[in-house]
């Protein structure tokens, strides 16, 4: 299956030394570049984030074979153990919009409240009947090994 | 304030810390970004102590005690350098969060590891994933816009509920490109970590969502963002996995599905 010569691939990568660490930063720091320079192209009605298409960029240089995991994956898995506190000051950054809270701030969280509910509840949802229906219409198998 | 400037002799001490916060004139150009990366430090690591202590207690989240924290010292400092708070903000604290702020562009691009590791998921269940995250979020979208209009906020306030499946550091952008406020965007998505984190296990009772694994792990990982995937990989391994894959892939459908919805609604 095409899903386990992907594993094999995966896994004799990482036989071979990580890449000095240095490297791994270059590697985000071209895609990260590269990224910024396709953001502008996108018109103002349908903004696309840079770090959204560094993302996408990323797993496709990754699918392709192109950057291997263990080129990048030291400083990957470094930047995302840190992430909690990279939203630090976008928690902070509040503090120059406390007049907003003043006139809104109970509604706010009681909306956002609702939104996490509704996001969890729908999604879920919805998930659940997709799968029913290539369980039960397509007659496909949904099992998902457990290998994490 | 009062302090600081009693005698002459403080008032010495006030220029000076006002030099190096960045508050006073001479020093507003300087820009001094240690003092915001130090307070980030700070409060965060104190988040993490207090967790650590408060035996999980849900308000206890690092990163809500690190914002709640971090915005009061600067409220309280600003009262004693006799600004207002908005002000106080953008001089010390800003050149130092900026920084911090700036290394979310390489994390956020990291998140493509977790989801290639995972590729043979990914693979066998694209279309479910896909299917379900884009009807999942059009249905959630229309219940939060008209929950957040029945609880009368204004057009700022609902853009800035929209993005808010994303992770923050694309749920900012949108929202300031859909007429919201990044901040209160930002806040939401910190608010949805604490609140599945406080309700997951309830909510996921209550609403029976383990009946499916897949669906757990994608509602999870899309209402919660990292926080969910960790609640999710204590359900299992399928769960877990699915979360992680939901983090990544809500955020690029959100990017295709809010900037549209805010133009048919009227929000822009």
């Amino acid at each position: 299956m095409a899903a386990n010569k992907d594993v094999e691939k995966v896994d004799s990568a990482e036989e071979k030394p990580a890449s000095p660490i240095l490297i791994q930063m270059g590697i985000f720091a071209a895609i990260l570049f590269v990224s910024s320079l396709i953001s502008p192209l996108f018109p103002a009605s349908f903004p696309v984030p840079t770090p959204v298409i560094g993302l996408v960029l990323l797993y496709i240089l990754l699918a392709s074979h192109i950057v291997k995991l263990r080129n990048v994956e030291k400083f990957g898995d470094f930047m995302i153990s840190l992430i909690a506190f990279l939203f630090v000051p976008s928690g902070i950054q509040l503090a120059a919009s406390l007049d907003i809270l003043k006139t809104q701030g109970v509604q706010i969280v009681v909306v956002v409240l609702i939104a996490t509910i509704v996001l969890l509840v729908v999604v879920a949802y919805t998930a659940a009947l997709l799968i029913r229906i290539r369980k039960n219409v397509f007659h496909r198998n949904v099992d998902v090994d457990d290998d994490d | 304030m009062m302090i600081l400037t009693a005698t002459p002799h403080m008032a010495v001490w006030g220029k000076w810390l006002g030099d190096a916060l960045g508050t006073n004139a001479a020093g507003a150009s300087a820009g001094n970004a240690l003092f915001g990366i130090f307070l980030s430090l700070v409060v965060y690591l104190f988040g993490q102590w207090l967790f650590k202590i408060g035996k999980g207690f849900f308000l206890f989240q690092p990163l809500f005690v690190g914002m709640v924290l971090g915005i009061f010292i600067l409220y309280l400092m600003a009262k004693v350098f006799g600004t207002d708070t908005a002000t106080f903000y953008k001089s010390a604290y800003l050149p130092g969060g900026n920084i911090i702020f700036w290394f979310l562009n390489p994390a956020t691009i990291a998140f493509a590891i977790p989801l290639y590791r995972r590729n043979d998921v990914v693979k066998r269940f694209w279309l479910e994933i896909v299917l379900a995250l884009i009807i999942g979020l059009v249905i959630s979208l229309f219940i939060i816009y008209y929950a957040a209009k029945l609880f009368g906020l204004d057009k700022v306030g609902i853009a800035s509920m929209l993005p808010q499946a994303a992770t923050t550091a694309i749920a900012m952008p949108i929202a300031t490109a859909i007429g919201g406020n990044a901040a209160v965007t930002a806040m939401a998505c910190i608010l949805n970590a604490v609140i599945i984190y406080a309700l997951g296990d309830w909510l996921v009772k209550f609403f029976r969502i383990n009946n499916d694994p897949i669906g757990a792990g994608l509602g999870l990982g899309t209402a919660g963002h990292t926080v969910g995937s960790a609640k999710a990989l204590q359900l299992g391994s399928i769960q877990g996995s699915m979360a992680s894959i939901a983090v990544v892939i809500i955020s690029i459908v959100v990017d295709i599905v809010v900037p549209p919805f805010a133009t048919m609604m009227g929000l822009r």
